[in-house]
């Protein structure tokens, strides 16, 4: 299925720039996994990092100087082909591939939250229809999440808070404005009113990066509060 | 245009040197980039954090290695060596800033970049859709000081834009507007984004 939703170019170069915070990061790198003209756009932006940063007034070194440096260089191991990070988990032996990994359709970006794959992580129920794991907290305190619908879910009317980023990774689901597919990314705002449902003949997964620990938001979080209204607590 | 010509020139000259070092570990080339990339880098650091020179000599330093090791990786057809060296001292920044405890968790700028760096079957096709040095330096000059500003913001400064907004006292949309009118401006995204 194409991918109709991308980032758009404020999104995309505050990632391309670095100065996204990490969980909003990690969800465009997994969009750019999916999407090769959002790949191209991402390579212009840099292009653009590196022009600007032609534009700085240089600052030269009183301190460091080459010999120094080539001391550091020629003491340092012996470097296999690729450099590897000193405090760096080698985690790719195999050749590179931009397309999300086959066997366990977990985009590279991810696959160091999800190890083994979406089964093996700890899923808690939030309602009849949608499951939760969360993968972790970023330095702004965005919560990085993936939430499992099961097929023809749907949601009561909701509204968003802050930026929420939702990007489908399997499966699909549907609101107002169209159908969204895996490798689709969605940029929310307070002014987004929408009601998803998943489609019927799957289960749909999403990654969702989300205001945390407010209260639970984001592209679908509103399916559960009307439970949460209620004195329902996801455990 | 003269200016234009001894940008060419100087690009020109830099991937030269940086092949040397890449192909026959030339430590005269590798000099001539430490002199010109060290005082960029340096200021890439101190515009996110003006007066952190020690922080700003240990990212050169950084950067620099990191130039010698994979100065074998670099693909002249796929980006110039501006770009290459904005990449490499764009990670080291955001690693640096996560080894410092600033963030809380253990994703690192490979995770986020490090898969994009080859760019499918198709190197020609990727080559094609760079944009020329002088194109991106003409509409840089030709942006509005507003959207230049925010885009130094973004990029040199390393502001998110939520605090871009409170920096330059702007609403947050105001922020994200001027930098799609600036890109649309500038040409720089393909496929209507």
């Amino acid at each position: 299925m194409a991918i109709t939703q991308h980032p758009s170019g404020d999104w995309l170069s505050a990632y391309a720039a670095g100065s996204l915070p990490l969980g909003q990061s990690l969800c465009v790198a997994a969009h750019l996994e999916y999407c090769s003209q959002c790949r191209q756009n991402y390579s212009r932006l840099s292009q653009l990092g590196g022009e600007l940063m032609q534009t700085l007034e240089p600052a030269p070194s009183q301190k460091l100087s080459l010999e120094a440096l080539m001391a550091r260089i020629d003491t340092q191991p012996e470097q296999p082909p690729q450099d590897i990070e000193a405090e760096g988990l080698d985690l790719s032996p195999e050749p590179r591939q931009l397309s999300p990994d086959n066997n366990s359709g977990v985009p590279r970006s991810l696959r160091k939250l999800i190890p083994n794959g979406y089964d093996k992580l700890k899923w808690s129920r939030i309602s009849w229809s949608i499951r939760s794991a969360e993968l972790c907290r970023d330095d702004k305190g965005l919560k990085v999440e993936l939430l499992r619908i099961k097929p023809g879910g749907a949601s009561p009317k909701h509204t968003h808070l802050g930026d929420e980023l939702t990007m489908v990774l399997q499966g699909s689901f549907s609101d107002e404005e169209g159908v969204y597919h895996a490798g689709d990314f969605m940029a929310c705002d307070q002014t987004d009113t929408h009601t998803p449902v998943a489609s019927v003949d799957r289960e749909c997964i999403c990654l969702t990066v989300t205001q945390a620990p407010i209260q639970l938001s984001g592209f679908f979080g509103r399916w559960f509060n009307p439970l949460l209204r209620r004195g329902y607590t996801p455990s | 245009m003269v200016q234009a010509q001894q940008k060419a020139d100087q690009q020109k000259q830099l991937k030269l040197w940086l092949s040397a070092v890449g192909q026959s570990r030339d430590r005269a080339a590798f000099a001539k980039l430490f002199e010109h990339y060290v005082p960029l880098i340096r200021a890439y650091s101190l515009a996110q954090e003006p007066g952190a020179t020690l922080v700003a000599d240990d990212l050169a330093q950084e950067v620099m290695i990191k130039i010698w090791n994979k100065a074998g990786s670099y693909n002249s057809s796929l980006a110039n060596t501006n770009t290459w060296v904005f990449t490499l001292a764009r990670n080291a920044r955001i690693d640096a800033l996560r080894r410092n405890g600033r963030y809380n968790t253990n994703i690192d700028a490979d995770d986020l970049f490090e898969h994009l760096e080859d760019d499918g079957p198709d190197p020609f096709q990727a080559a094609q859709t760079l944009m020329t040095q002088e194109t991106i330096h003409a509409g840089l000059a030709q942006l509005p000081k507003e959207q230049a500003d925010v885009l130094h913001k973004v990029y040199l400064q390393g502001r998110s834009h939520q605090q871009a907004s409170e920096e330059l006292r702007l609403p947050l949309g105001t922020i994200k507007s001027r930098i799609r009118l600036a890109l649309k401006k500038m040409h720089l995204l393909m496929g209507g984004q």
